[in-house]
């Protein structure tokens, strides 16, 4: 076998010149192979250097590569100067470690990964007797790559060759695709093989396959239509532009939409996903008895000027900000959950909430989100950097801190940039928390390992930031995040709002965003950042034109022309609630109210401002410890003890039989019976019953003796009742 | 049990192929990276495809397959090594404390005075003289030892799995109706899932089997709801809850019926009501092990993997961290009570037949520091700590590696968490090389170093 081509110039000619081009490459063997063009790419495509393996931080066996091979130097020198050159044999090529190991003639914890006949053996033995020269300064270096098709509309079944071209800095190009390695991030919608070979599935929507080479990435989107493309979206009103920009996707997808919901599912869901609770029965009735036309979205405006929109966002806020009383800060947690409520409720502008949080200075009563910092106390350094970017930019650059992140553009070198924003952020000695301040100097220990000083701010656009020893950095780092032209900020809380409203992220997660995972709405999310942006960072803004859109009050049940939608919101993709909205709606469901120690015995789960308030209920539903910045603590995933607490615990049981609960006090009002089951659909599920239900609860009804423990029987139901649980 | 909440891939697909997240550390690179690029909440959770295929694998077709489980005895604060298993005699009195070793019934092993239950069947023992690592924090090590990861902070939650969380992942319960993972007494913090998901977070009765009003929460019927009104709810609840299933996009629609159908059937059918019910046990065989929370949780645990509970893990009371008084602690209140539970545990599942399917293994977040403070106690030392494994299918009877003179390090076989724990992984037939991903998408392998034991598989 012949090693493959090298820097054949494919420019825009076709397969034909191509296949010459290939034998022109065979011929110009007599250059030793560059390393890094030629001998990484293969310990890339044959695992070697995978995280799993050499490229852990921990190397494997001695033996440490850079993961997947973005450290050429070092890994040169690994292979070639240590282990005392036992690696490469260039006197007897065969005999060397690395080629023993790889064919599997030596024992290797890897096995065989080629065989002695295979091209890349060829390859690597003809590297290592040429002398296993160094990558070469002037071989031209990779800029990008590219595939080809970048994108296809495919019927299920349906093929599609990828081709990987990867350009060089001597302007040729050549044909990676047999050493790129290829992800689909659906691959029920589109699956790939090893050699770039795109099958479409059975599901539709659309798919990102991702390939890689040597540390570029490119992406080719593969379309799975629901059905024939629609010139028109049927019985749909927009009513702004969401609406507008969703029905573009639609009509390409060939998706039609649930129909809107009705009145009271509509209020039900909203109360919840705007204020975390669920509406009382008097404000059912009152809104479905309500004639005004425009009665949502004066409801809309209803619940973004109750203190609860400001108390449920703080809990959401607080979560992700770590708000936390551990490490001896109990006030100060209160004190950053009121500053978060008092922002919310207040709605000052988005970059102002950021910069009172980044930016936070002095002592914890003046400067609350201090804890913020407190909560993280490793260093300062690692895991502000790596939260702001995550909860502030929707980047996730942790990867970069040890290695260049494998699936982005980021190096060590951005994460250690953002961290340089950090160095100077000092702390005094007293206090818990202690009062933080901006100091003249470094008061970090932490250097970039790459070169080895103490990191220096520069923004993850490139451009390196200077700051006076007056100025403090923080502010500067806000600065440029607020700027209009910041691709990352505004986009980043469009899209967690999205995500909190829509139940998935246009970019999903909601703190993912990159190239190789690209939003479902591409112009969609353009349009909200430009808007929230043009809204000066308005946060109610955004929260109102979501909630008004026609969009949000879609039905959440599944109809022909969509029920294989997982992306495109054609209809509201229904979900449980929260750990401390649910237990608030339990208590408000059966007229009770847990305590908790150490709040006004009027304060609600939501209300809570740390999560050390004990609470076998909020545990079990997993209410989530602040110990990341990620929405992701919020796991998913039904358990047994959860079902347990509903159906069989003394909890739920006193709280349904409780002498001053709902039915008690219905029996005590002598309400009549059908009065009774009205409440109680109202109180739990937001409806009035339906003619069946009526017939077959008034059946249960009479058929036991004790009215009160039918009636509690009956809420039993309605609170173990998949509806209750769930907001759809 | 099987997951069936995790039936998507966190973009709200299903996942109908199994071999495409068949992925171990040093595998096939194209599975490798596209399970890379999953969603994370796809991570967190298992799809049924999935546990389709690990019980398909986990099982030789050659033989057939047994019930292997194992019980990890939490020593929480961190045992004293050098007055239990691994006893200095010869060195200075500073070091070598108040305790003698004494001969063991195989010859050539000594172990504390204070063990003599176990020396005399450390013929059904072995011990690991030379474990270590390197965080001497409460909160760290714990995690360390429990998840086999160092955590880079201190926290009072998992970042990583416990290795009870991976078991129930893996493998689920032996038996359907009961949990796969159980905690007792109560639940052990650092006990929990992760990034695997909420699911595999462990079950615990959160009651000490210990006292006569011992019952698991909410597994027995509320004193108002005889069994008979329970069942007219049900009958209700059928009638009643008809919200669609297809509503949600993650499954916990699908995952809430499961779990409904599995708690009904324990708390209506007898079968893990039994396994909790250590009234049950003679009065004689709970005396043998000992009438504290620690002994009745190692009868306990007993008969819940004698049902078909995979993963169990016993709080071993509290109180090992003797900063102070380490030798009138361990003599008095810790080790008798310690070395009578285990010698019991492992002597009943000798009698049962059951010791070479059960492994029960028991440690600490770390080891105590030779050197005696000034309180007569011993503080904090992830240097060298003592291992004990009984059963499982493992070679008994020895002991194994050895620490320098002062017991501060290993100086021959050093074993890290991640051999520790791979042992108990090999038990069960799990492949430690597995990968999860964590939030971030980081390929993370059920241990990122270690390997079996070589002296004890």
């Amino acid at each position: 076998m012949l090693p493959p081509p090298r820097h054949v110039p494919l420019g825009p000619l076709n397969i034909a010149i191509f296949t010459i081009a290939m034998f022109v490459g065979c011929v110009s063997l007599s250059t030793a192979a560059d390393f890094e063009n030629e001998i990484q790419p293969l310990l890339t495509r044959y695992g070697c250097n995978s995280g799993g393996c050499h490229g852990k931080a921990s190397g494997q066996n001695g033996f440490k590569l850079s993961l997947f091979g973005f450290d050429t130097n070092a890994d040169y020198e690994e292979i070639v100067e240590h282990a005392r050159g036992r690696r490469v044999n260039v006197a007897t090529p065969e005999q060397s470690l690395l080629l023993l190991k790889s064919i599997g003639a030596m024992p290797h914890g890897g096995g065989t990964r080629f065989g002695p006949t295979s091209e890349a053996y060829q390859i690597l033995k003809q590297w290592i007797s040429d002398g296993a020269p160094a990558a070469s300064p002037s071989a031209p270096r990779l800029i990008a790559i590219r595939i080809e098709p970048q994108e296809r509309s495919l019927q299920s079944g349906e093929i599609v060759n990828l081709r990987v071209i990867a350009s060089y800095s001597d302007q040729n190009e050549r044909d990676v695709t047999k050493q790129s390695a290829f992800a689909s991030n659906i691959d029920v919608v589109a699956n790939v093989s090893d050699e770039g070979v795109i099958t479409a599935g059975n599901e539709s929507g659309e798919a990102t396959i991702m390939a890689r080479y040597m540390g570029q990435v490119a992406v080719f989107t593969a379309m799975l239509p629901h059905g024939t493309p629609l010139a028109e979206i049927p019985n749909f009103s927009p009513r702004n532009y969401i609406d507008t920009l969703t029905v573009d996707k639609w009509k390409k997808l060939g998706l039609t939409p649930t129909p809107v919901c009705d009145d009271a599912t509509f209020i039900r869901r909203v109360t919840l996903d705007a204020n975390g609770r669920l509406p009382t029965s008097k404000e059912v009735r009152d809104f479905l008895a309500d004639p005004n036309p425009d009665k949502r979205a004066l409801w809309i405006d209803r619940l973004l000027d109750s203190p609860e929109y400001a108390s449920y966002f703080a809990l959401r806020w607080g979560s992700i900000l770590r708000n936390s009383n551990l490490a001896g800060a109990d006030q100060a947690s209160y004190a950053f959950h009121n500053w978060l409520k008092d922002m919310l409720s207040r709605n000052r502008p988005y970059d102002e909430f950021v910069r009172g949080i980044i930016a936070a200075s002095g002592e914890w009563q003046d400067a609350p989100a201090i804890n913020w910092y407190w909560q993280s106390r490793d260093d300062q350094l690692h895991q502000v950097t790596a939260d702001t970017a995550q909860v502030f930019l929707g980047q996730r650059l942790q990867c970069a801190r040890c290695h260049h992140h494998p699936y982005e553009r980021w190096s060590q070198d951005d994460y250690y940039g953002l961290a340089g924003f950090f160095t100077r952020l000092g702390r005094k000695s007293f206090g818990q928390p202690p009062p933080y301040f901006a100091s003249a100097t470094a008061t970090t220990g932490e250097k970039n390992p790459r070169t080895g000083k103490v990191p220096e701010p520069k923004y993850l656009s490139g451009d390196v930031a200077m700051f006076s020893a007056e100025e403090d950095p923080r502010h500067g780092l806000v600065d440029w995040m607020a700027r209009p032209e910041n691709p990352f900020f505004a986009k980043s809380l469009v899209n967690r709002l999205w995500g909190h409203f829509f139940g998935r992220g246009l970019v999903h997660e909601v703190d993912d965003m990159r190239a190789t995972n690209p939003a479902s709405n591409p112009q969609l999310l353009d349009a909200l950042t430009q808007d929230f942006i043009d809204h000066r960072f308005d946060m109610k803004h955004m929260c109102r034109l979501m909630l008004n859109s026609a969009v949000y009050q879609l039905g959440s049940e599944p109809t022909d022309g969509n029920k294989k939608d997982r992306q495109n919101f054609a209809r509201y993709y229904g979900r449980r609630m929260i750990a401390e909205v649910f237990l608030d709606s339990v208590d408000q469901a059966t007229g009770t109210k847990t305590k908790f120690n150490g709040v006004a015995s009027s304060a609600r789960a939501v209300d809570l401002p740390h999560e050390n308030f004990g609470s076998h209920f909020l545990d079990t539903f997993d209410r989530p410890r602040r110990v990341t910045g990620c929405e992701c603590e919020r796991s998913s995933g039904a358990t047994l003890a959860q079902v347990l607490i509903m159906a069989n615990s003394d909890e739920t049981e006193n709280k349904i039989a409780n002498g001053q609960g709902i039915i008690a006090q219905f029996l005590k009002d002598q309400k009549s019976h059908d009065e009774i089951v009205d409440e109680l659909y109202l109180g739990a599920l937001s409806r009035y019953p339906t003619a069946e239900e009526r017939s077959k609860t008034k059946y249960f009804i009479d058929a036991v003796e004790n009215k009160s423990e039918a009636y509690q029987d009956l809420l039993w139901t309605l609170l173990n009742s998949r509806e209750f649980m769930f907001n759809h | 049990m099987l997951e069936i909440h995790g039936m998507n891939d966190g973009n709200g697909y299903p996942v109908p192929d199994p071999a495409r997240r068949n992925a171990d550390s040093c595998g096939n690179r194209r599975t490798f990276l596209q399970v890379g690029t999953l969603g994370a909440a796809g991570m967190a959770s298992l799809s049924l495809a999935d546990l389709l295929r690990m019980q398909a694998t986990a099982q030789d077709p050659a033989k057939p397959a047994r019930k292997k489980s194992v019980i990890l005895v939490w020593l929480a604060g961190g045992p004293s090594h050098i007055d239990m298993y691994d006893l200095k005699p010869q060195a200075p009195s500073e070091i070598r404390g108040e305790f003698r070793p004494i001969q063991t019934n195989v010859s050539g092993i000594q172990i504390s005075e204070h063990l003599p239950y176990q020396a005399r069947m450390m013929d059904k023992l072995a011990i690991v003289r030379s474990a270590f690592h390197t965080n001497a924090g409460h909160g760290m090590g714990s995690q360390w030892m429990l998840t086999g990861y160092q955590p880079t902070i201190e926290v009072n939650d998992n970042i990583y799995p416990s290795c009870g969380s991976v078991v129930a992942k893996m493998k689920g319960p032996n038996e359907p109706g009961l949990p796969a993972y159980v905690n007792l007494p109560r639940l052990l913090p650092l006990g929990k899932a992760a990034y695997l998901g909420a699911s595999y977070n462990p079950f615990s009765p959160d009651s000490d089997p210990n006292q006569d009003s011992f019952a698991v929460r909410n597994l027995k019927l509320p004193g108002q709801v005889p069994i008979a009104r329970l069942d007219r709810r049900r009958v209700l609840l059928g009638e009643l809850d008809q919200l669609r299933r297809d509503i949600d996009n993650k499954g916990d629609l699908i995952g809430l019926d499961k779990f409904y159908r599995d708690a009904m059937e324990m708390v209506t059918n007898d079968k893990a009501q039994i396994a909790f019910s250590i009234q049950k046990e003679p009065a004689s065989l709970r005396d043998s092990y000992g009438r504290n929370d620690l002994g009745q949780s190692c009868l306990l645990a007993r008969r819940l993997v004698e049902a078909g509970v995979t993963f169990v893990t016993i709080q071993a009371g509290g109180g090992w961290d003797t900063h102070g008084d380490n030798f009138k602690q361990l003599k008095d209140n810790l080790l008798p009570k310690y070395d009578q539970a285990v010698a019991a545990l492992v002597q009943d599942l000798h009698d049962r037949g059951l010791s070479e399917d059960v492994l029960v293994v028991s440690f600490g977040e770390f080891g105590r520091t030779p050197k005696i403070n000034g309180g007569a106690g011993r503080d904090h030392w992830p240097g060298a700590m003592s291992i004990l494994y009984a059963g499982g299918g493992l070679k008994m009877g020895q002991a194994i590696g050895e620490t320098n003179a002062y017991a501060e390090y290993p100086t021959s076989k050093p074993y890290s968490v991640g051999c520790v724990l791979s042992t108990m992984y090999h038990c069960l037939g799990i492949d430690h090389k597995h990968v999860f991903y964590d939030p971030a998408n980081r390929p993370l392998p059920i241990l990122n170093e270690g390997e079996p034991i070589q002296e004890l598989v």
